[in-house]
C-alpha cells in the first residue's frame, strides 16, 4: 500500500463508536475514505450513533454510514454487526476493523473481591470474546484476495503490558487481547494486525478511572494528569494512529504505544 | 541437614486428577507437616479418589495428612480451620488446551470462547479470590498462590489462540494480585513441555503443521519432561521461597 493520505475505497468497522475514542476515530477517518466506501458504527446507544451519523453526513458524500445498535457482550450483538456488513459491496481496496469497544470493569475492587465467576465471565465476554468473534466473522465475510488490504486494529493499553492495582479485569482483558491478535498475526501473514495503545485519553473511561479506582496512588496520579492538562485529546492520539496505518510499516502483531511514536 | 518442608499447610490443587496436578499432589504430600490438609479439586471423582488412596498409602498415615477430594465446582471450598496452619498454598493448575485444530478466524461463536475463558481464566480468579477471602491475612500465616503458566503466556503459537490468550490473561491477573497484596507470595510457573494427555492432544490435533511436527519430534526424541522433574523444580521454588512475587518463571530458566 503506497503512502497516500487516503484509504481508498474502504469498508471500515468501528466498535464502541458512540463516544470517546471510537467516535473521534469515525470523524477522523471518514474524510479519508473514497466515494463508495462504507463506515459501520457499532455501539449500544442508537441515539448517539444516529447523532454521529448526522455529524458525518455534513462531510463527505458517497460515504455509506450504517449504525448498528448492539451489545457486544452478548452473542446476538456480535451477530448483528456481522449481518450488517453482509450486503456491503465487496469491491473494496481496504478493509479496516477497529476493535475499540471496551469497559473498565469495576476498578473500585481488588482481585480478592472477584469471587463471582459470572461477573468475570461477563466482563471477558465483552472485552475479549467479542473482539475475537467479531474479527473472525468480519474476516470470513471478506476473505483474502489480491488487491484487498485487510487491517485489524486492537485498541490496546499500557495495561496490556503492566499490572495496575485495582484494575485486574481491565489489565487481564487487555493482556488477553494483545496475545489474541499476536496469534492472529502469526496465523495470517497477509493481514495487517496492530495492537495500538492510545495513551491516557480525556474520555468518560478516564473519568471513571480517576473517580473510582480503589488504589489511592493510581487515583491521585490520574487526577493530577487531568488537573495538569496531561491527558491527550482523542484527536491527538488518532492522528498518530492514522499516520502509522498509512505508512504501513509496522510489524504485524506489534504493540505500539502513542508515546513510542 | 534437616529436611525442609512447607509447614503445616492447607494446600489446594485444581486439576488434581491427572497429569501435572496429580504429580504436584503427590510431591506436596511428602513436604507437608503433620495435620496439614490437602484439598484435591477436579472433575473426575474416580481418579481423585484413587489419588487420595495413593497419597494416604504413601504418606498419609505417618503424616496424619488429611486428604479431601472436591469434585468439580471450582467455586466451592470446604470449611477448614486454618487457625493452626502456618501456610496457605493454592495451586491453580486446572486448564484445557481448547480446540487447537482450528485457527483464530474460525472462532466466530462467543459461547465457545466464553466457555473456554470461564474455565481457564474466570475460574482461576474467582477461586483465588474466594480462597484469599476465606483465609485472610494473619500474622504467622504464609499465603502462596501459584499459577501454572506456560511459554504460551508470553509467545503466540499458531492454532493455539484460546490457550495463549488464556495464559496471557492469567499471567497478568496474577501480576495484578502481586501488586495489590504484597504479603501474598504469587508465582506464575511455566513447567516446560510435559509428557501428559494435554501434550498428546497438542501433537495430535494442532492445526499448524510446524507446531505438530515439533511436538512429535520432542516426543519421539525423549525431550518431553516428566511431571516429576518439573514438579520438583516448583517444589524447590516453594521451599526456597525467594522468588519475586508476581514473577513468571520457566522450568528452563531454573
Amino acid at each position: 500500500m503506497s503512502a497516500v493520505s487516503g484509504l481508498g475505497k474502504a469498508l471500515v468497522v468501528i466498535t464502541g463508536a458512540s463516544k470517546g475514542f471510537g467516535r473521534a476515530l469515525a470523524l477522523s477517518i471518514a474524510p479519508r475514505l473514497a466515494a463508495g466506501s462504507a463506515l459501520i458504527l457499532a455501539a449500544r446507544s442508537d441515539d448517539k450513533l444516529q447523532e454521529l451519523k448526522a455529524d458525518l453526513s455534513r462531510g463527505e458524500s458517497g460515504l455509506t454510514v450504517r449504525c448498528v445498535a448492539a451489545d457486544l457482550g452478548c452473542q446476538a450483538g456480535v451477530e448483528r454487526v456481522i449481518t450488517e456488513i453482509r450486503d456491503i459491496d465487496p469491491d473494496i481496496d481496504h478493509l479496516l476493523l477497529f476493535n475499540n469497544a471496551a469497559s473498565l470493569g469495576d476498578v473500585s475492587r481488588y482481585c480478592h473481591d472477584f469471587t463471582d465467576v459470572d461477573e468475570v465471565n461477563s466482563y471477558l465476554s465483552l472485552n475479549v470474546s467479542s473482539a475475537l468473534c467479531l474479527t473472525a466473522g468480519v474476516l470470513r465475510m471478506f476473505p483474502q484476495r489480491t488487491g484487498l488490504t485487510r487491517v485489524i486494529v486492537n485498541v490496546s493499553s499500557l495495561c496490556a503490558l503492566q499490572p495496575f492495582p485495582s484494575w485486574v479485569l481491565y489489565c487481564s482483558g487487555k493482556a488477553a487481547r494483545d496475545m489474541m491478535f499476536r496469534v492472529l498475526a502469526e496465523e495470517e501473514p497477509d493481514l495487517r494486525v496492530l495492537n495500538y495503545a492510545p495513551g491516557p485519553l480525556d474520555t468518560d473511561m478516564q473519568l471513571q478511572a480517576r473517580s473510582s479506582s480503589a488504589d489511592d496512588a493510581l487515583r491521585n496520579s490520574f487526577s493530577v494528569m487531568h488537573a495538569q492538562g496531561q491527558l491527550l485529546t482523542c484527536d491527538q492520539s488518532i492522528n498518530k494512529l492514522i499516520k502509522v496505518l498509512l505508512e504501513d510499516k509496522y510489524p504485524s502483531g506489534a504493540h505500539l504505544d502513542f508515546y513510542d511514536l | 541437614s534437616s529436611p525442609r518442608d512447607l509447614g503445616r499447610a492447607l494446600c489446594i490443587i485444581t486439576g488434581a486428577s491427572k497429569g501435572f496436578g496429580r504429580t504436584l499432589a503427590l510431591q506436596l504430600s511428602c513436604l507437608l507437616k503433620p495435620r496439614s490438609v490437602l484439598m484435591l479439586v477436579a472433575r473426575t471423582t474416580e481418579q481423585l479418589n484413587q489419588l487420595k488412596e495413593d497419597i494416604i498409602t504413601l504418606y498419609g498415615g505417618q503424616n496424619q495428612l488429611d486428604v479431601r477430594c472436591v469434585q468439580a465446582d471450582l467455586e466451592k471450598k470446604e470449611e477448614t480451620s486454618v487457625s493452626e496452619m502456618d501456610h496457605l498454598l493454592l495451586i491453580n493448575n486446572a486448564a484445557s488446551l481448547g480446540d487447537v485444530s482450528r485457527f483464530a478466524l474460525t472462532f466466530t461463536d462467543p459461547v465457545e470462547v466464553n466457555r473456554y475463558l470461564s474455565l481457564n481464566v474466570s475460574g482461576a480468579l474467582s477461586l483465588t479470590a474466594g480462597v484469599l477471602q476465606a483465609f485472610p491475612r494473619r500474622l504467622g500465616l504464609r499465603r502462596s498462590v501459584v499459577n501454572i503458566s506456560s511459554l504460551c503466556a508470553l509467545k503466540p503459537f499458531p492454532s493455539w489462540v484460546l490457550y495463549c490468550t488464556g495464559k496471557a490473561a492469567r499471567d497478568m491477573m496474577f501480576r495484578v494480585l502481586a501488586e495489590e497484596e504484597p504479603d501474598v507470595r504469587v508465582l506464575s510457573y511455566a513447567p516446560g513441555p510435559l509428557d501428559t494427555d494435554m501434550q498428546l492432544q497438542a501433537r495430535r490435533s494442532s492445526r499448524d503443521l510446524q507446531l505438530r511436527r515439533s511436538f512429535s519430534s520432542m516426543f519421539s526424541e525423549g525431550q518431553l519432561l516428566s511431571c516429576e522433574e518439573s514438579g520438583a523444580k516448583l517444589m524447590k521454588l516453594l521451599l526456597d521461597n525467594d522468588y519475586q512475587s508476581g514473577a513468571h518463571l520457566d522450568f528452563y530458566e531454573l
